[in-house]
């Protein structure tokens, strides 16, 4: 089975963000409510654990074409070696046969240990139910043969979900459309980046000028955790870990492992 | 009026609407055994159009409903695929009508009713500072009573106009009407029907604000 | 709209100034970018700020708050000098080559006819020189310099681009590119559409922006052609079908002037020869004299001929069997107005305010929040002696006498601070339910009437607002059944019955009344070509006339059609078997423009967005769509604007057309920065002042403000702060400003200021932006600031109100208030 992904047009994207509430209509998301900050941006563009997607706002000024202001949606990018999946240590995180990176709240502990794992930072830590969350790529919804929320709310059709080996054709005629049609430096994201995203986007600009990291790398402790903690993590876990943030998680595991689920504090 | 209620009704039936609850054109075998069932699964949406900008956007409402067809809750509200409109879109607006009238609660995650939606009638008495729950036929009686007061107190039957005749006018200039740009055509009809039976002439819309 | 939203995609070049179309109407954007992959259409947008909406443009060109005048006069300047007009349309689709009489003039910023004293026009010598037949005098070589065409030229030859550009604040290369790219519209087969909102008509001079508007597209030929218009985006959901019944008090339902106590109104008989154009020199003594005039036809008189029927089959709906000939027709029952007063918003809070109304219904609006100079309409709702407000919630409005109402972030001495109980005001609340809770039809921007079933049942015990108003005028009217008196014979006579069988309100019987019967067997009429003046039909709104049918022994509601394949050949998106659009379910208005004059051959090189056409052997109009025009009128007789009397497209607005001049002049702002450069009236000389000491002047205001929304809200907010989720998007009232000014003033970003005009002041977070830049308005700096006006002291996201700057000073026609460029001064909090 071919992977079905989303593809995201910054070019028609006009940031009214349907996506972002069509996101919490599907997925039963209360609102966080926050001050406002200065600029558009709420949750200072990023996610957490009742808002699976965000649009980032990027304003500056050009000294040849003046004023821009960039729009970027940003939440799970459901990568096809997903880093998250490698260090859970209770194997809540899962790839659909599609590949979707599907994260199951009746496994996750709420170690919180994903979050640091990912290159992007999405996995976050839900209070109320000490669970992580993020987004599903509406898992229940494609599964039934139905678009994502996001995409399917798209008023312009920024927002796309198919089958990504066409969408990843479109997405290369798009960037060379924009590159002839005053986006010189127009490009694609999400084909390569750590082995491939299982989220396209085509950008008029390089990446870094819309917030993403040009070369998207996993933590190099994850690695290790990966190949030599997680197996023998029984026994070795005391004896390896301090009081890092690691510490934190070996404790959360233990605890769950005696039956003594507590409030978990750490945010 | 002589064609009856039952005549209208056939004429719905005619036009229902098709709904393709399948977008992708192809189903999935689950793959994750912990993936939520399809909440909207053999739920009809009924069609609305979305009450913010004119654009006219249409939107689907989908509800659970008890075995007698009672209305439980919402489930969720999404564009119309079938409007040519916005075919299926929403922006962020048209997207959170489903909290018109119910919400998640930010501390629980519960769905429920959204409290600031009111729920009775309510009065607020001259010089008062507090709300007190009515019926609505006291209110209403209430409101008539007012309308007759002021109206029969301010009414101008006739008037000498400037060729010196008398002409009736029909007219009170203590009663104001505002707003009524959010209603639907119908209401809108009634309201301006009533209030200038009544003799209103302050009547104004939100199309001049 | 005369066009409608799918049909921005067939447009080759779109302006869109005056509104922010990607925030306050986002689906507009689906298919002006969609016109822009499949047709490599342009976008420009002009604002003076570069927005969401800028983002998406190929120019994007900012201007002062209120200078549109300027730049759209600059541009019919350029289309002229540079014979970009399309000239073949110019000369058969408009009034440019008509004559105009000697006596017209202009002249120091001031039109022929001026009465200082009243700030008033005399308008007798806005018209046409006519010949013996009556008709208006042309010369088709429009060499005349008395012709429209020469006068119009003339009028402009004052803006060029440089003053043009000292005026707006545009930057020049900015100006030059909008001018150039704009104006290749008026090639043959080319359209551009316009697009417009609240920036334009919320000005002194709002209704001549739109007239500049008109007369470029006329100019360019794109008026009642795909891809083109005059597309006014409107603001909220019904507020087209709100205005069709005619909620507002100089009309009655289907745009029928309301009557007056002036004599030309005092009968029925006077009413009809004041209301139909070209009537007035007629001579008829009787109503069936009349009838026989109309029906031989008689010149100057447009489609409007029809009249004395739309308005005889409103009185039948609205008095039943008591509309007789012998009374006529109940045209007594109809409240006159004062013919010398006004009575819209500004004039009722301006009236409230100093007590003269008792009684107020606010019906889902929030002018605590919305209305212009809002410290001064909230006061003005403490002297009332009751108000009933429905609403889903306890807005701005409804909780007014509330502690919260009165609290200002400085004290003011203009502004009152009371407390409930100096509040003498009985308020009713009455819960209403909210859209989808209900059922019924709205009219989109685009003049589609579609239907909105209901999805759930109300909250509580919420009410559809049909129903309440149902159970109130039956409440009303039974307090009056035992009245014999001839005053009360308005109520005690009025049709209403909207009852089924059990007693419920039934929407249909609305319905079927608002689209027309016949009364004989209350079957509908079928389109308002069948509307009669002599009783026999009662129609509550002419203009939705056939939105009612019947087939087959059923009624059907064509509002609830859902066939969504679009009928035209050329893909043209008319989707006329979805819903339905007033008038006569016509997509596209004034269409005959879609074909050159001979209404056979289409405009050179635009074969595929000829919308009707000429069949000699049928003898009518065919095509996709319904023709806007006499369908059996010939090309040569078929006029292109039957709803004016001289059946063109006007680039003069002769006689009463407009209040403020026949040819759109540019005026200041009520409160500008600067002098006007253009004539010697720094105000439009025909608007009224309301309060001359509220002046805000340069040396203690000296940044422009302006106000406008954001996609994550709208209007007041009372339907988008009391949802988490769009409160979440948005959660505080904010202001932008420049980087510039922010420095200047020593204000931070996301840090508190307070904005203060004469009329009162407001605390909000600062936005400090790149996006607002500094105006070089004769060689000055000049700030400019935007509020957003969507906020209150209720909800969940709150904030205070922008209105409680803005003025009480109004368009010189339509007297919408001037919220978009006003005087205010700005520090930190």
């Amino acid at each position: 089975m071919a992977n079905l992904t989303n593809l995201y047009d910054v070019s028609k994207c006009t940031a009214c963000r349907g996506c972002m509430v069509a996101c919490k209509d599907w997925n039963q998301l209360p609102a966080v409510i926050e001050p406002f900050k200065g600029n558009y941006d709420t949750h200072g563009g990023d996610t957490n654990g009742d808002t699976y997607t965000v649009v980032r706002f990027i304003e500056g000024e050009d000294p040849v074409d003046g004023v821009y202001w960039k729009f970027l949606k940003y939440q799970c990018m459901h990568c096809l070696e997903p880093a998250c999946m490698k260090v859970c240590p209770q194997g809540a995180y899962s790839k659909t046969s599609w590949g979707a990176t599907f994260h199951d709240p009746e496994k996750c502990i709420g170690c919180q240990y994903c979050t640091y794992a990912c290159p992007f930072m999405i996995p976050k830590y839900r209070k109320r139910e000490d669970k992580i969350s993020k987004c599903t790529l509406c898992v229940d919804r494609v599964e039934e043969g139905l678009t994502p929320a996001c995409a399917r709310t798209c008023p312009t059709a920024a927002l796309k979900f198919g089958d990504r080996d066409e969408l990843l054709a479109e997405a290369e005629e798009r960037a060379k459309f924009l590159r002839a049609n005053g986006f010189p430096r127009a490009t694609i994201y999400g084909r390569v980046e750590l082995g491939g995203l299982n989220k396209l986007y085509v950008l008029t600009d390089s990446p870094d000028k819309f917030g993403l990291p040009v070369d998207p790398k996993v933590p190099g402790q994850i690695s290790f955790w990966q190949n030599w903690i997680q197996p023998y993590f029984g026994w070795l876990i005391p004896i390896a870990l301090g009081g890092s943030a690691i510490s934190f998680v070996t404790t959360r595991i233990l605890a769950n492992k005696n039956g003594d689920h507590t409030e978990g504090g750490h945010e | 009026m002589k064609v009856t209620r039952r005549q209208f009704l056939k004429v719905t039936g005619a036009t229902a609407a098709s709904f393709a609850l399948v977008d992708l054109g192809f189903n999935l075998q689950a793959t994750a055994s912990a993936v939520k069932e399809l909440r909207i699964k053999n739920v009809t949406p009924v069609p609305t159009v979305c009450p913010y900008c004119a654009s006219g956007c249409g939107l689907v409402v989908y509800s659970e409903r008890d075995a007698e067809g009672k209305f439980v809750k919402l489930l969720s509200v999404h564009g119309d695929p079938d409007n040519p409109i916005n075919q299926g879109g929403a922006c962020s607006k048209g997207a959170a009508m489903f909290n018109l009238r119910e919400i998640y609660d930010e501390h629980t995650g519960e769905q429920i009713v959204n409290p600031k939606r009111v729920q009775k009638p309510l009065y607020r008495a001259a010089g008062t500072d507090k709300w007190v729950e009515k019926d609505w036929d006291w209110m209403l009686d209430q409101i008539a009573q007012r309308v007759k007061e002021t109206r029969d107190n301010s009414f101008i039957h006739k008037e000498t106009i400037a060729d010196g005749s008398e002409v009736i006018v029909n007219r009170t200039e203590k009663i104001a009407s505002i707003g009524g740009s959010g209603l639907d055509n119908e209401e809108c009809y009634l309201l301006t029907k009533m209030m200038r039976a009544l003799g209103l002439v302050y009547l104004e819309t939100q199309a001049r604000i | 709209m005369t066009n409608h939203i799918v049909d921005l995609k067939n447009t080759d070049c779109a302006l869109i100034m005056g509104s922010n179309a990607a925030e306050n109407h986002p689906i507009s954007m689906k298919w002006l970018l969609r016109a822009r992959e499949q047709r490599n259409a342009k976008i420009i947008h002009v604002d003076p700020r570069y927005t969401r909406t800028s983002t998406k443009a190929d120019i994007y060109a900012p201007l002062r708050s209120g200078t549109d005048i300027a730049f759209l006069g600059g541009m019919i300047k350029y289309i002229i000098d540079n014979e970009r007009y399309h000239k073949e349309y110019v000369l058969a689709y408009t009034n440019a080559s008509f004559l105009v009489k000697e006596e017209f003039g202009f002249e120091d910023g001031l039109f022929s006819g001026y009465d200082a004293d009243n700030r008033k026009y005399d308008v007798s010598s806005w018209d046409y020189q006519y010949d013996e037949s009556g008709l208006p005098m042309k010369d088709p070589t429009l060499q005349n310099p008395r012709c429209v065409f020469q006068l119009m030229k003339k009028h402009y030859e004052r803006y060029d681009i440089d003053t043009v550009c000292q005026i707006t604040g545009t930057p020049k290369k900015k100006y030059l590119e909008v001018l150039e790219a704009y104006s290749a519209t008026g090639a043959p087969d080319k359209t551009g559409t316009i697009m417009y909102a609240m920036g334009i008509t919320q000005h002194t001079v709002g209704s001549q922006n739109v007239r500049s508007f008109a007369m470029v597209q006329l100019l360019l030929g794109n008026m009642g052609r795909p891809g083109g218009g005059v597309n006014a985006l409107r603001g909220e959901n019904n507020v087209q079908g709100a205005t069709d019944m005619a909620l507002l008090f100089h009309i009655i339902p289907g745009y029928i002037d309301s009557p007056t106590n002036g004599p030309d109104n005092k009968d029925l008989l006077a009413y009809i020869r004041k209301a139909t154009p070209g009537a007035g020199k007629l001579q008829f003594d009787t109503l069936e004299e009349f009838r026989e005039l109309v029906k031989a036809g008689f010149p100057n008189s447009g489609f409007k001929i029809n009249t004395s029927k739309w308005m005889i089959s409103l009185l039948k709906a609205w008095w039943g069997d008591a509309a007789i000939a012998e009374n006529d027709y109940a045209y007594h029952y109809m409240p006159k107005r004062d013919a010398n007063k006004n009575y819209s918003h500004i004039a009722m809070f301006e009236a409230m305010h100093k007590g003269e109304i008792d009684g107020l219904f606010v019906n889902g609006t929030n002018p605590v929040v919305g209305g212009p100079n809002a410290n001064k309409e909230q006061e003005a709702l403490s002297k009332l002696k009751w108000m009933v407000s429905i609403d889903l919630w306890l807005n701005e409005t409804a909780d007014f006498w509330t502690y919260p109402a009165w609290e200002r972030p400085v004290e003011n001495e203009n502004v009152p601070k009371l407390s409930a109980a100096d509040i003498q005001t009985e308020v009713f609340f009455l819960p209403a339910a909210a859209v989808f809770e209900k059922e019924g039809t709205a009219a989109q921007t685009g003049r589609w009437v579609q239907y909105r079933w209901q999805a759930a049942d109300p909250v509580g015990e919420s009410k559809a607002d049909l129903w309440i108003y149902n159970e109130l005028g039956k409440k009303i009217k039974s307090l009056y059944a035992s009245s014999s008196k001839p005053e009360d014979e308005a109520i005690t006579k009025l049709a209403w019955n909207y009852d089924d069988e059990h007693g419920h309100d039934d929407i249909l019987k609305v319905a079927a009344e608002l689209c027309g019967v016949n009364v004989s067997d209350g079957l509908p009429v079928e389109g308002f070509a069948n509307l009669k003046d002599d009783g026999s039909t009662a129609c509550g709104c002419w203009v939705y006339c056939g939105a009612m049918t019947y087939k087959d022994g059923e009624v059907i509601y064509k509002t609830k059609l859902r066939d969504n394949k679009d009928n035209s050949k050329e893909g043209l998106g008319l989707f006329s078997n979805w819903a339905w659009a007033w008038p006569v379910n016509r997509r596209i208005v004034y269409n005959r423009c879609s074909i050159s004059p001979d209404g056979v051959t289409p405009w050179p090189g635009d074969e595929k967005r000829v919308l009707i056409h000429w069949d000699a052997a049928a003898g009518s109009w065919v095509g996709d769509d319904v023709c806007d025009t006499g369908k059996t009128s010939p090309p040569e007789k078929a006029l292109p604007f039957i709803m004016r009397p001289e059946g063109m497209g006007c680039f003069f607005a002769a006689k009463s057309s407009m209040k403020d001049g026949p040819f759109p002049e540019h005026y200041e702002p009520w409160e500008s920065p600067t002098a006007n450069a253009m004539n010697k009236q720094n105000l439009n000389p025909a608007t009224k002042v309301w309060e001359p000491d509220k002046q805000g002047t340069p040396d203690k205001y000296p940044i422009i403000a302006t106000t406008y929304r954001v996609v994550e809200h709208w209007q007041t907010g009372a339907l988008t702060r009391n949802l988490p989720w769009l409160a979440e998007l948005m959660p505080d009232m904010m202001i932008e400003m420049s980087e510039q000014l922010a420095r200047e003033k020593g204000i931070k970003n996301g840090r508190k200021v307070i904005v203060s005009t004469t009329r009162g002041d407001i605390e909000a977070v600062a936005c400090v932006t790149k996006r607002f830049k500094p105006f070089n308005i004769h060689g000055q700096e000049v700030h400019e600031i935007g509020l957003l006006w969507h906020y209150g002291f209720k909800g969940f996201a709150t904030g205070d109100p922008a209105n409680r700057l803005t003025p009480h000073i109004g368009c010189a026609n339509t007297m919408i208030p001037e919220y978009k460029a006003f005087l205010c001064d700005v520090r930190r909090a």
